[in-house]
């Protein structure tokens, strides 16, 4: 052992001495393992903390940790959709068998029924919303009720009223002027545009109080469905047991409103998706205005998009006129006034273009004045909580299907509020969807003909029981009468009828039974122990096989799709810019080497004519070259914690786009410092450092003690 | 009885196709003590015939003996430990390792040897930097040194081990002739003392001088071979 350890000794000795001997190549060499182990280090420390912060929002907000769906299924489970829209899946026709079994695997908690699709959804508009409130007043009116004060708002809904017409007919006239009088549908267009005409007359409006309901039927009927054309948007939607998947994903929160309750049909509506589609324009455009200048530390003064903004909002000062009424627009006008510091007879649109000309010192006081003063007055979102909608989609049937559901609330998952990959979901009861999805067993089918049968006899009842909630039965009926005449032809059924039918089954509640005994597209399982992920993935692999149900496991990376290969792709990009800058090290490590021991090869030689074995001067090489491997890669390891550490104390990796938002599971990246990430690249660069040593050491090794002998000079 | 025995060996070069003969047929007993000179002119195999003695490099026919050892036996490993422990080495350009000073460079193969104290290393070595005179620059780098330093500590690291057998091909060709007549007076005493053989190539007559004993060698073949001392002591005095 002693003349080992005495060998080793001078070995050590000379091997770092040669280091120190030509420090530019020692440097150069030492700065290359240093950003060599940089790179390894924070890089995959930020992939290991996105991979931290994917696993938190896939399966807190729709993944869980196994997702099950039909295994003939003609596309793949993609949970936050793909790019050919929503995952082509085949049905599970009776998710209570599916829970049956997989509720028996060993570490499965939770089974979660889940069918996710998109639909379309009449947003209503501003149109509307007058109509609505001219209807409350001629209600009341027609029950008798009367005073100034009543009189006064319903002249200031009729005027409102009146105002929109005229401007929906402005706008028709426009588009008559481009379209084609002879097509296909002049008919209808025609008889359109008479309907309008008519609403736009004086006489229309001075008639109005001899037949209220008429009159409002009329503009219901005829004029509403104009302005009602576009005014649909597209709700992304899981269908689910809503009590189920709340217990499932801890991210899930109701933010306004509050949860379906258990058994009832509704729509949590998803939060940031109403902020993207749903809200008013102006309100949207300073909420991004904000965002941008506290957390992108971006400046109206010197940010284009910013300035864009600023300019849109001025020109939408007509989408908020529209929604005011003269009671309404006047009380806005006189509590704005003191606000801006604004002269006593500035009229609202100016006071209003005061409010939105921002600039980087104003922004802030206008923002709070439009939230406190402007945005109670308005309705901001299109579809707000309380309000019951429509949602329409094709069904398997090939037929439009509709349900009418209450939005009880808006959701959002927490930590990725902001992301629109989790946030655009919203979630509506398993019954609805499945009325929606419309896809019938031949069981079922016979179940809803018979339940149709009764229904159909309830809601005739429903229609009488409202008459008499209007006080005046026989005027009411006059009045359906007469709207009989003019609905001739009309697709679209009474929204009077609709909301009664909607009234009554959202009041109908669904046992667990119900829920559970029927389609569904896929199933979420949640575990115990999301550590035996694997194991459990084999069981339940096992479970599916042996009781026949024939569906397909994937875990919750795969079926978060695109977005789950975010990861993957990530790491696939690290790991090739790791393995082109090692291959480039390695090069030129090796050059540096193979140079360093041509330059030695007489002494290489005089050591061995000295008695010096070939192992020893092997060893001395790649002892050189592991000093360099370690004590830069433990400085580069340690500059890239310091790296990572800096990272988290400046505020983390903003996520400045959705994706990242949705990836990193909150607004910033805090990468967290791995032992593994730190050995992992010390192994790295000392196995690269060595590797590139490997044919140097070769040509020291085949030196022969003869070229000691060797006389140069 | 002698310590270096070459029998019959010849060592042909391949020079691209042409073959080369360095030596040719050429036999050589050295006994032990002696300070034998080779001479001859350039090219004459002076260097080849001591890589072969050295063992660094093998014969491509005969045989050579070195301490009772037919080195074609050996294997790469024990023809090594040989040198390592048979053989000292001084070269014509000294052949120091630059990164180590002058003590480390001279106790250099007796850590290789192993199995002393570093007690025992350091009065070894420094008894040896004393007697070549070079005691003083124990801690200096060999840079920092003369042409006639560098030899010197060749010297005591040939020496250290206590070799049987020292070769040095023209140790002093890069010397000038008074530091040369220097290194021949230390390696002579050396021999004195010590009774250690030494075989050196040179072209100077008055290193020759100083020999016990002198090779000539001719186009690869022993030319004459003449004991000094028995002529000196017959020449009388
Ligand atoms: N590696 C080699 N390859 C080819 N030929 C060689 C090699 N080494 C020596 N020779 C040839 O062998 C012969 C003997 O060379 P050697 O070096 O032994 O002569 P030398 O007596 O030492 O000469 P000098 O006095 O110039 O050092 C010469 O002809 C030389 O050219
Ligand atoms: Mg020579």
């Amino acid at each position: 052992m002693a003349p080992r350890r005495d060998a080793a000794r001078v070995l050590l000795r000379i091997a770092f001495r040669n280091l120190l001997a030509s420090p530019v190549r020692t440097g150069i060499l030492g700065a290359i393992v240093l950003v060599g182990a940089l790179i390894v280090v924070v890089g995959s420390s930020v992939l290991d903390s996105i991979d931290r912060g994917m696993r938190t929002s896939i399966q807190g907000s729709l993944g869980g940790h196994l997702q099950v769906y039909e295994a003939r299924s003609e596309g793949a489970l993609e949970l936050y959709g793909g790019l050919r829209g929503e995952s082509l899946l085949e049905p599970i026709e009776d998710f209570s068998k599916v829970k049956a079994v997989l509720e028996q695997v060993p570490n499965v908690k939770q089974v979660v029924p889940m069918g996710i699709d998109q639909a379309m959804v009449a947003t209503g508009n501003a149109f509307d919303l007058a109509l609505e409130r001219l209807r409350g007043d001629v209600r009341r009116l027609e029950a008798g009720e009367d005073g100034p004060e009543l009189r006064r708002d319903y002249a200031a809904h009729a005027a409102h009223v009146r105002r929109m017409v005229q401007l929906l007919r402005d706008e028709i006239a426009q588009a008559r002027e481009i379209s084609d009088p002879e097509g296909r549908e002049a008919a209808e267009r025609k008889s359109e545009w008479e309907a309008l005409q008519r609403a736009a007359t004086d006489a229309f409006w001075r008639d109005l109080d001899r037949d209220r309901y008429g009159s409002l039927e009329f503009l219901e009927n005829r004029v509403a469905p104009l302005a009602m054309d576009t005014a649909f948007t597209f709700l992304r939607y899981v269908g689910t047991d809503v009590d189920a998947f709340f217990r499932a994903f801890p991210l899930a929160e109701v933010v306004k409103g509050e949860r379906i309750p258990t058994g009832q049909r509704g729509v949590l509506v998803g939060k940031q998706y109403a902020e993207e589609w749903l809200k008013l324009k102006n309100a949207r455009r300073l909420d991004q205005i904000k965002d941008a200048r506290d957390r992108r530390g971006k400046r109206i003064a010197d940010d284009e998009e910013l300035q864009r903004w600023v300019r849109e909002n001025r020109a939408g000062i007509r989408e908020i006129l529209l929604q005011l009424d003269p009671i309404r627009a006047d009380a806005l006008a006189q509590e704005l006034r003191p606000a801006l510091g604004a002269p006593a007879a500035e009229p609202l649109e100016a006071l209003l273009g005061r409010l939105f000309a921002a600039t980087d010192e104003s922004f802030d006081g206008q923002y709070r004045i439009f939230y406190d003063v402007v945005a109670p007055k308005l309705r901001l979102y299109q579809i707000d909580v309380g309000d019951t909608i429509t949602i329409k989609a094709p069904s398997k049937s090939g037929y439009f299907s509709s349900v009418n559901v209450k939005v009880y609330g808006f959701l959002q998952f927490k930590g990725i509020e902001r992301s629109g990959i989790a946030g655009m979901m919203s979630v509506l009861d398993l019954m609805s969807f499945r009325d929606l999805y419309g896809y019938l067993t031949a069981e079922k089918a016979a179940e809803i003909r018979a339940l149709q049968k009764s229904m159909g006899a309830r809601e005739i009842d429903r229609e009488r029981a409202e008459a008499e909630l209007f006080g005046a039965a026989d005027g009411a009926l006059v009045g359906e009468a007469r709207v009989a005449e003019i609905d001739e032809g009309a697709l679209v059924k009474r929204r009077e009828e609709e909301r009664a039918s909607a009234a009554d089954l959202a009041a109908h509640v669904y046992s667990q039974e119900e829920l559970e005994h029927g389609v569904a597209l896929n199933a979420a399982l949640i575990l115990d122990d999301p550590r035996l992920l694997r194991r459990t993935e084999g069981d339940v692999r096992k479970a599916i096989a042996d009781a026949g149900l024939g569906l397909k496991v994937v875990d919750w990376q795969e079926a978060a799709g695109l977005v789950g290969q975010f990861v993957t792709l990530l790491r696939v990009v690290l790991f090739t810019a790791v393995v082109i800058f090692f291959a480039i090290a390695l090069v030129i490590i090796n050059n540096a080497m193979v140079m360093a021991t041509l330059q030695r090869v007489k002494e290489i030689g005089t050591m061995r004519a000295i008695g010096t074995q070939r192992r020893f001067v092997v060893t001395m090489l790649l002892v050189e070259i592991a000093t360099v491997g370690l004590v830069f890669g433990l400085a580069g390891a340690a500059l890239g914690a310091g790296v990572v550490w800096g990272i988290r104390v400046a505020g983390g990796i903003p996520a400045v786009t959705d994706l990242l938002y949705f990836v990193f599971s909150g607004p910033a990246l805090f990468p967290r410092l791995g032992a593994l990430a730190v050995g992992g690249s010390l192994a790295v660069v000392l196995l690269v450092a060595i590797l590139s040593a490997l044919y140097p050491a070769l040509i020291a090794m085949r030196v022969t003690p003869v070229e000691a002998m060797a006389t140069e000079d | 009885m002698s310590i270096v025995s070459v029998e019959h060996v010849s060592k042909d070069y391949m020079l691209g196709k042409t073959v080369v003969p360095a030596l040719r047929d050429v036999s050589l007993a050295v006994g032990k003590g002696e300070f034998l000179s080779i001479a001859g002119p350039s090219g004459s195999g002076k260097t080849t015939l001591l890589n072969l003695v050295g063992c660094v490099d093998t014969p491509t026919a005969g045989r050579v003996i070195v301490a009772g050892q037919d080195t074609a036996r050996l294997s790469e490993r024990a023809l090594t430990e040989l040198r390592l422990r048979t053989i000292g080495f001084i070269f014509q350009s000294f052949n120091l390792v630059s990164v180590l000073s002058v003590f480390q460079n001279v106790e250099f193969p007796l850590l290789l040897q192993g199995g002393q104290t570093r007690k025992e290393r350091a009065e070894r070595v420094l008894a040896l930097l004393d007697a070549v005179g070079i005691a003083e620059h124990a801690r200096h780098r060999p840079s920092e040194l003369s042409g006639g330093q560098r030899q010197r500590v060749a010297i005591a690291r040939a020496l250290v081990t206590r070799p049987a057998l020292v070769l040095a091909d023209e140790p002093t060709a890069n010397l000038d002739s008074e530091t040369g007549g220097n290194i021949i007076d230390l390696m002579k005493e050396m021999n004195r003392r010590d009774g250690t053989t030494f075989i050196f190539s040179t072209h100077d007559p008055k290193v020759m001088a100083h020999a016990s004993a002198l090779v000539r060698i001719e186009d690869g073949r022993i030319a004459s071979r003449e004991d000094l001392d028995a002529a000196r002591l017959a020449g009388g005095r």
